[in-house]
């Protein structure tokens, strides 16, 4: 019998979605406060968007937020995407890390937006979702025309990475 | 009295329950003081949890700290993200000093982008500033510190004098 060895990572899922859930939902504020867009309802619905976020990564059943800036003059742009990629296993020696300086440098390319602009917060799944309170069915803005400019992953944790993808 | 007090953030906790950590160290520091009323504690940090939250997910309190200023106590705060949060050696206990505190004010950093939306949650607050701290070497408690210490230096020198 040959010799075999396992990983088998010191981190637990809740670890990776609390991080992760932390990642995207400062870089959204920031983005937001950054494109001068009212922030209020984020940081009125702050706990209740993280708890369903957070609980989504860790069944592993959210595929990614978008958030969609609505321009009073009813263009859907920018749009920006937050893709999860998750991992088989738990990588052992994988770390928590996020690039929220190359995230700083990446805002300065967001195109400016209308005032009265808003914005929408979408998740979409990869496969059957728990339900959570304050999120309900929605429909996501066309990308039809826009083009996409890839951030490349914005966080990484043992179970899942989260990546940015910029739509304009 | 200068202190420093770093709270574990992501993955440990949320950024709603870091600030949560927050308000409780804060509150257990200045609740001390038989002058100082916990529930206006309490509301200030409530109302300061808006932007709060969003300080801690950024990681901009990982870099730029919450100051409580009640002389004598000058506590600087400040968050701890990623691996080093999950082997923080970690003391959300009372601060000494608060019994004998009377005026206080929690200054919030103000780091872009997010400055205007700090200034904004913190207006017209008694006990919420968006401004630069005051420098902790002006305050009373640092200079009689710094006098305790040389007193004691004296002291000490004396006892030598007198072997």
């Amino acid at each position: 019998m040959s010799p075999t060895s396992t990983s088998v990572s010191s981190y637990t899922r809740t670890q990776t979605a609390t991080y992760l859930t932390d990642v995207v939902m400062g870089a959204i504020a920031d983005i937001l406060a950054d494109l001068k867009i009212d922030v209020t309802v984020l940081y009125r619905d702050w706990k209740q968007d993280e708890a369903a976020i957070a609980a989504w990564i860790e069944e592993e059943s959210l595929q990614q937020v978008v958030l969609e800036c609505h321009q009073p003059n009813g263009t859907v742009a920018p749009i920006i995407e937050f893709p999860v990629a998750y991992t088989t296993t738990g990588k052992g020696d994988a770390t928590f890390t996020a690039d929220r300086a190359a995230l700083a440098r990446y805002r300065a390319k967001l195109e400016r937006v209308a005032s009265g602009t808003t914005y929408g917060i979408i998740c979409t799944f990869r496969k059957a979702r728990t339900p959570q309170p304050g999120w309900g069915p929605a429909t996501r803005a066309s990308t039809e025309g826009l083009k996409a400019l890839k951030f490349g992953t914005l966080g990484s944790a043992p179970h899942a990475a989260v990546s940015m993808r910029y739509l304009r | 009295m200068q202190r420093h007090r770093q709270v574990a953030a992501a993955p440990q906790r949320r950024a709603s329950e870091t600030w949560e950590a927050i308000g409780q160290l804060i509150s257990a520091t200045l609740e001390r003081s038989p002058h100082i009323t916990p529930s206006d504690v309490a509301a200030a940090m409530q109302h300061a949890s808006t932007v709060g939250r969003a300080l801690v997910a950024a990681g901009h309190l990982d870099k730029h700290a919450v100051v409580v200023v009640a002389d004598p106590i000058y506590l600087k705060i400040t968050t701890v993200s990623g691996m080093a949060a999950t082997t923080l050696d970690e003391d959300l206990g009372p601060v000494a000093g608060g019994a004998t505190a009377t005026e206080w004010m929690i200054y919030l950093p103000t780091p872009d982008p997010v400055g205007e939306s700090v200034r904004a949650a913190v207006s017209g607050l008694s006990h919420l500033s968006a401004e630069e701290p005051p420098g902790e070497s002006t305050s009373k408690s640092a200079a009689s510190e710094r006098a305790s210490v040389l007193n004691l230096d004296a002291l000490a020198q004396r006892a030598e004098e007198r072997r």
